[in-house]
């Protein structure tokens, strides 16, 4: 037995080895391509690595709003991941300790709620968004994502306030504590890591949307980092030496949140699963 | 967690009767105090807007005519039934949900076996596997735009180079390869992460399972089917669920690479409502398509919530 098991854990080897490969290559690329020259990207100088450390690609990039796109997309993250917790905590801990009228079709809402489309929503919306006159605002895109990251973060604070034991909040609500309170102080602080992995979930969206923000802004300088990056894939098709700077800095954030914040990320699956 | 109930307080606490029953009686409201704030922004942003969408699906509505929206009855959606262009793209879109679900399912259950192994660095490798689903789609799209460019991307000149292609195609802008290509794209960014939830999946599977099932003589495969399998079929609807609804509902990612093109290749009924409703100015025609998608989807929903939710919902 124990020698199948070596043998069989070679090739497992073997087979996370080609599956980094195939993960980790085209990131490498594009960070190596990005510091070549343009007749090196163009081909017309055939060589593997750059020649030295071209910086050109980086510069160029700076004449174009990305900076601003980046900034802009911080910024959403940030509100929209702050706003999201909030609800979500609120709602997911209505969810996990009471039984109400009407609690399962509500939850069978927040299940749904997930899975509409994206395009449909998309027209009624656009007016929606007229209509509060937040039409080309970042606000506006705050609003309208805050409720797409909703049912999912608020699935998973009720998952993990069910894991939190009863009995915790009742010792604070004997002590006279308010349920609300209580909330706050003892039944949050286990529940921290599915707070983390919703924080994940909506930054990650955010950072991801790409459809309202391009249906609902006009302004150049208003566009969020999916609509900037994409139009300068548009405008440049030919110029990749600054497109590939461009997601160089995209990337750096990402792996940033990321490193810190991975272990969470198998939890955003957890939170779905358990149970 | 799934032996954890949403545990009454009352039950457990032989308090002082009075209290209890003033508490039991707050408690009414109570829940909805706390459920109410997040309702309302649903209510707005995602409740409304689907009705609407609904609503408009019977209309003759123009983005060009504004307020000048008339009753069409089900004009809309028996025209879009009568155009073959619409069976094309509702066709299409299945197949890219099928091929979806095959391949990032399917490589994802291999890819899970075999970390579920004893493994070095099984974190590490854990941890680089979901890179591509962090990631933004624009940047996907920009790395692969890039890796697949005809004249200066990699691919190519690698397949030039090696002589095992001459004249390869050029990818995203020819209508044959367009859909397989994307395809494998979008496995490439979502596989991965298929893989580390089944992974999840298997590893709460108790060892002695395993070893049972070897001292009965159990061949690999008849471990594969009738202990892996069976115990994390939960994880196993999930990722079915999501793979399928996620192909279904995408649009940035085939946006960001075809636009639905080369000539409608890879245009899918998300990217075709889209079209209708911003390009053609047809808000009718065009909420009447995403009913049809809506459709598809709470059939998807409602299959989630019962196989998943309704079981645990039985225990309790």
């Amino acid at each position: 037995m124990r020698r199948t098991r070596t043998r069989a854990s070679f090739g497992a080897h073997l087979v996370a080895v080609v599956l980094i490969l195939g993960t980790v290559l085209p990131f490498l690329w594009m960070l190596v391509s990005s510091f070549k020259t343009p007749s090196e990207l163009n081909g017309v100088d055939k060589r593997l690595l750059p020649s030295g450390l071209f910086l050109g690609n980086y510069t160029k990039l700076l004449d174009t709003n990305f900076l601003t796109y980046f900034g802009n997309s911080v910024i959403v993250a940030a509100a929209t991941t702050i706003v999201a917790l909030l609800l979500a905590i609120l709602a997911g801990y209505g969810f996990a300790r009471f039984t109400f009228i009407g609690n399962r079709g509500m939850l069978l809402v927040v299940v749904a709620a997930q899975m509409f489309p994206a395009v449909m929503l998309a027209i009624p919306l656009f007016i929606t968004v007229k209509n509060l006159g937040l039409l080309d605002s970042l606000v506006g895109l705050v609003v309208v994502y805050v409720s797409f990251a909703l049912p999912f973060c608020i699935w998973l604070m009720r998952n993990y306030f069910l894991a939190v034991p009863v009995e915790t909040e009742e010792a604070a609500l004997i002590d006279g504590c308010t349920r609300f309170r209580a909330l706050w102080r003892v039944v949050l602080p286990p529940a921290l890591p599915g707070v983390m992995a919703a924080a994940v979930f909506t930054i990650i969206q955010v950072w991801e949307e790409f459809l309202y923000a391009n249906t609902f802004i006009d302004t150049d300088s208003k566009r969020t980092l999916s609509v900037g990056l994409n139009s300068l894939i548009g405008e440049f098709t030919t110029d990749w030496g600054r497109l590939l700077a461009a997601g160089v800095l995209v990337m750096i954030p990402v792996l940033l949140i990321f490193g810190y914040l991975q272990r969470y990320v198998t939890q955003i699956a957890g939170g779905g699963v358990k149970g | 967690m799934s032996t954890i109930t949403s545990a009454r307080p009352e039950t457990a606490t032989p308090g002082a009767t009075a209290a209890r029953r003033r508490r039991l009686r707050a408690r009414r409201l109570e829940p909805f105090a706390y459920i109410a704030p997040a309702f309302v922004a649903l209510a707005v942003i995602i409740g409304y807007p689907v009705f609407n969408a609904i609503g408009t699906s019977f209309l003759n509505a123009s983005l060009l005519r504004p307020g000048q929206d008339t009753f069409a009855g089900l004009a809309n959606y028996s025209n879009l039934f009568a155009s073959p262009t619409f069976w094309t793209v509702t066709a299409r879109t299945l197949v890219w949900a099928g091929a979806a679900l095959v391949v990032q399912v399917g490589l994802g259950l291999l890819i899970a076996t075999t970390l579920n192994k004893r493994l070095l660095a099984r974190g590490a490798i854990r941890t680089t596997l979901i890179v591509p689903w962090v990631v933004p789609t624009v940047l996907v799209a920009l790395i692969w735009r890039f890796l697949l460019d005809p004249v200066s991307g990699p691919i190519n000149s690698v397949l030039r180079s090696s002589g095992l292609l001459d004249d390869p195609p050029v990818w995203l802008a020819d209508p044959t390869w367009a859909l397989p290509v994307l395809v494998l794209i979008s496995a490439w960014k979502w596989t991965p992460f298929t893989a580390v939830i089944l992974l999840a999946g298997m590893q709460q599977i108790p060892p002695e399972q395993y070893e049972a099932a070897m001292v009965d003589g159990a061949s690999p495969w008849q471990r594969f089917f009738h202990v892996t399998i069976p115990s994390i079929r939960t994880s196993l609807a999930l990722v079915t669920l999501t793979t399928i609804s996620g192909a279904i509902n995408n649009f940035n990612g085939i946006w960001m690479f075809t636009r639905g093109g080369p000539v409608g290749a890879t245009e899918i009924l998300t990217t075709y409502a889209y079209r209708t409703a911003f390009m053609e100015f047809d808000f009718g025609k065009a909420s009447a398509i995403s009913v049809v998608i809506f459709v598809l989807m709470m059939v998807l929903a409602v299959t989630y919530f019962y196989v998943v939710e309704g079981r645990k919902g039985e225990k309790r």
